[in-house]
């Protein structure tokens, strides 16, 4: 019950925070297994959240303690280690700087969806999502498909003008990486790496509320050589 | 209850006098607000006042959800008379209320149509009830109470009769969880499902709990559950005490006018508002005071003995640009012997170095400690020699031994007392963060630390010290321990000290040691602000205004705080103080053996009109930002 609270609490953070830098990186091999790594990053707010957590209650949230959140992110990762698919579970908080990584290693991307759908349900996280059946992530061998579900933020129109100052200086960046050069991709915003391996979509988080679509992605492999 | 808030609210910001109404405050009460509303209604007229926005809310309130074209003119409320509103706490008790004149009781009792007459055994009074209101009318005076007998005394009854019952563990047994949200319809929900989770384990493993947490309906109606007792016993508290209040109020005249001859002073003071509060009684009555009294009843004499006198006495004044408080703490002969030592203190002239002129608030106190430890000493030791109780003995010893092995002139010298704080704006203040550096050919990416910048309240804080050497003894120890603790020959920084991100510069000079978060104060003003520095007459206002002094230019401050710092709503707020702002000053008269004064004093600008018209415009202004 508390991640519920702590989770609360964190989106309201990151919306206090100026320059919250999110990222996640996918690697998919060619077998389909995987590796996946969810980043955050808070160290430029580092001295508004030790502010905020000197305090009792933030717009009517309770702060939780730095143990609570400790204690929370150990539950969590067990939880995801007895996930069938998933290995080699691994968060590191940094409570210095606030920079949270979560990693882990995945036989196929659905186990990965189905693993963080079954812990979205289970700890009743975001009830405003539209649509759990739906597929975030699809791999075909030779095409990946990312869809991004709506999540029921807080309206763009309802933003304060502070918020969204706050907001468009915030990053999301999310990296997906092969073992093979990708051929072509579906979203014009995105970035080819020079060795071709790797694709990047940048985004301010102002804009990702706005329309999630944005980190919405095909990407086409070059054919498996045998 | 609404009412009641509503009309409390309304009477603090707007005031009544009534012709009697003070006659009729309890003896219990320990805190008035008596507001004179005839000298207040000369500033603000009732014509006014119905205008205003914010009181189509308060009507509304009064006549029940229906204006229907009333106005608070038509409340039936005598505003020719005083309203006095009291708060009182006894050993076993609270009471609360505000006693008012009534002009017209048909008319009052549109506002207080939810009350039912009962009957009243006292002659020439009537009675009307509403839940646990009372409102009670002589004459052309209304007493509207409130009587709450302490939850503890309740409890502990309805605990006793029900054990008697034969029932065991009483339904409140079991704690309830903390509210994890405060303000969350949703998380409101999660609580109660937490609870009903909790219930249900608490009552499968053991059956009798759920028995005598929620008894089972019997057969018989009249039994009652352990919440039905507990309102039972609730309802006779209050009859009694309420029986007892009007009986000493009513029947035998005894009211606090009567019995405390500073409060009646008070009251002829021809001024908007007059305050007073009993400490001395206060203390008497505070929670564990019976324990005291009960284990050490001589001691608990001396201390009331000590305490006696001990009153708080004030004036609301509006001027025409400005709103006063005049505030006066009284207290007995030897007390006052303790609080005269202490505020007997030469000004530091040396603070006034630190405070720069377009310091927005500062505060300066001047105390002289050993003093007032030598003179308390004095009057603690032969109140606890006479006491022959073990403990208190073993207490006293110690006392004394500290006295005597203890280096009185380095810990006074070291902290003699005296201090100023400054509060400098908002600065960009340097900070480290981690920055993500990516790999053009492959996106890989790598941690780098950047400096980042961050809003930060700059303040400055000191105390002042004879004895330099003691704490750069502490520093150096500490420097020696953390190398983030480093002298720079005229400060110490002590990195990462304040949120575990920007450092805590130290300046121990001039008979001051000064912590501060200011760089520019600590790199480059060490010894002051030289020619920047507050000077002249704001220098000698302060010097001459009594052992404590505060000043605050609220445009200033106001105008200093950033924007990102506050939501939407509070920035509206702010925009709208910063059209009706002006500048508070606290100060403080010379403490004598009986009392000492304080002034506070709010001054504004004439193009704001009187300080009625000001105050009420302040608070339209809030309440329409806030609808």
């Amino acid at each position: 019950m508390k991640l519920k609270f702590i989770f609360l609490f964190f989106g309201l953070l990151c919306s206090l925070s100026s320059c919250i830098e999110i990222f996640d990186d996918l690697t998919i091999h060619n077998d389909g297994t995987g590796t996946f790594k969810y980043n955050i990053n808070l160290s430029s707010s580092k001295l508004k959240i030790n502010s905020i957590l000197a305090l009792d209650s933030l717009n009517g949230v309770k702060v939780p303690s730095i143990e609570v959140v400790k204690s929370e992110i150990a539950r969590i990762k067990s939880k995801f280690e007895l996930k069938t698919g998933i290995s080699n579970v691994s968060i590191e908080s940094n409570f210095t700087d606030f920079i949270f990584k979560m990693k882990c290693d995945f036989t196929n991307v659905s186990s990965l969806q189905s693993a963080i759908k079954e812990i979205v349900t289970e700890e009743n996280l975001l009830k405003d999502i539209d649509d759990l059946s739906h597929n975030w992530v699809s791999w075909e061998g030779q095409k990946l498909t990312r869809n991004i579900p709506d999540i029921s933020f807080k309206k763009t129109k309802e933003l304060t003008a502070n918020e969204i100052e706050l907001l468009t200086q915030g990053k999301y960046t999310s990296i997906t990486r092969f073992d093979r050069p990708i051929e072509k991709f579906d979203n014009q915003t995105g970035k080819l790496s020079a060795s071709k391996m790797a694709i990047m979509l940048q985004t301010n988080t102002y804009s990702l509320l706005q329309n999630a679509k944005l980190l919405e992605n095909t990407i086409y492999l070059s054919p498996l050589k045998n | 209850m609404r009412i009641i808030i509503a009309l409390t609210c309304l009477f603090l910001s707007l005031g009544i006098l009534a012709q009697n109404s003070e006659d009729f405050i309890p003896r219990d009460a320990v805190t008035v607000f008596s507001i004179n509303n005839i000298s207040l209604l000369q500033k603000i007229s009732m014509d006014d006042l119905v205008q205003y926005e914010f009181m189509e809310e308060v009507q509304t309130e009064l006549f029940d959800g229906s204006t229907s074209g009333k106005t608070l003119k038509d409340s039936g409320i005598d505003f020719d008379q005083k309203l006095n509103v009291f708060y009182g706490k006894g050993i076993d008790h609270e009471v609360s209320g505000f006693t008012f004149g009534i002009k017209n009781k048909e008319q009052l009792f549109t506002v207080f149509d939810d009350f039912d007459k009962v009957e009243s055994s006292i002659k020439g009074l009537e009675f009307y009830t509403s839940l646990s209101n009372h409102l009670i009318i002589k004459g052309n005076v209304g007493v509207l109470m409130r009587v709450e007998p302490l939850s503890e005394k309740v409890t502990e009854y309805a605990d006793s009769i029900w054990y008697a019952r034969g029932y065991k563990i009483p339904s409140d047994s079991y704690d309830e969880e903390d509210g994890e949200v405060l303000d969350n319809s949703d998380v409101i929900m999660e609580e109660e499902e937490y609870d009903a989770e909790k219930i249900d384990s608490l009552t499968q493993n053991n059956p009798v709990a759920l028995e005598s947490a929620f008894p089972v309906p019997t057969e018989d109606p009249n039994e009652k559950n352990y919440n039905e007792l507990k309102d039972s016993v609730l309802l006779i508290f209050q009859k009694m005490y309420l029986a007892e209040i009007c009986r000493d109020l009513f029947i035998k005249g005894n009211n606090l006018k009567k019995s405390d001859l500073q409060f009646a002073n008070q009251l002829t003071h021809k001024t908007e508002g007059v305050f007073y509060m009993d400490n001395s009684r206060n203390l008497k009555k505070a929670q564990g005071a019976w324990y005291f009294q009960t284990m050490f009843p001589s001691l608990y004499s001396e201390v009331n003995e000590l305490y006696s006198g001990n009153i708080i006495l004030g004036d609301l004044v509006l001027n025409s640009n400005s709103i006063q408080l005049k505030l006066e703490s009284n207290y007995g002969d030897v007390l006052g012997s303790i609080y005269e030592k202490l505020n007997d203190a030469k000004f530091d002239k040396s603070v006034l170095k630190y405070i720069h002129q377009n310091s927005p608030a500062h505060f300066t106190y001047n105390v002289n400690l050993r003093e007032a430890y030598e003179q308390a000493y004095k009057i603690v030791v032969p109140i606890l020699e006479k006491q022959k109780d073990a403990r208190i003995s073993s207490s006293l010893l110690t006392l004394e031994l500290f006295n005597e092995f203890i280096n009185k002139d380095a810990l006074f010298g070291t902290y003699k007392g005296s201090m100023f704080g400054t509060f400098n704006g908002i600065k960009k203040v340097k900070t480290r963060k981690i920055e993500y550096i990516y790999d053009e050919k492959t996106f890989e990416f790598s941690e780098k630390e950047v400096e980042g910048e961050e809003d930060m309240p700059l303040f400055a804080f000191g105390l002042s010290t004879d004895r330099k050497d003691i704490p750069d003894k502490i520093l150096s120890h500490i420097s020696r321990l953390t190398s983030q603790c480093k002298n720079y020959g005229k400060y110490w920084k002590f990195d990462n000290a304040i949120l575990e991100s920007i450092p805590l510069y130290m300046i121990n000079r001039n008979g001051l040691f000064i912590f501060t978060n200011d760089e520019d104060l600590a790199i480059n003003h060490a010894d002051g602000f030289g020619s920047e520095a507050i000077s002249g007459k704001a220098a000698r206002h302060i010097k001459n205004n009594g052992f404590m002094f505060a000043h605050v230019d609220w445009s200033k401050t106001i105008e200093r705080l950033p924007r990102e710092m506050f939501t939407t709503e509070q920035n509206d707020l702010l925009d709208a103080m910063r059209e009706k702002t002006g500048i508070m000053e606290l100060v403080s008269s010379k403490t004598t053996k009986q009392k000492t004064s304080f002034d506070i004093v709010y001054d504004f600008s004439e193009q704001y009109g009187n300080s009625g018209k000001y105050i009420l415009d302040l608070v339209n202004s809030i309440y329409v930002l806030s609808k």
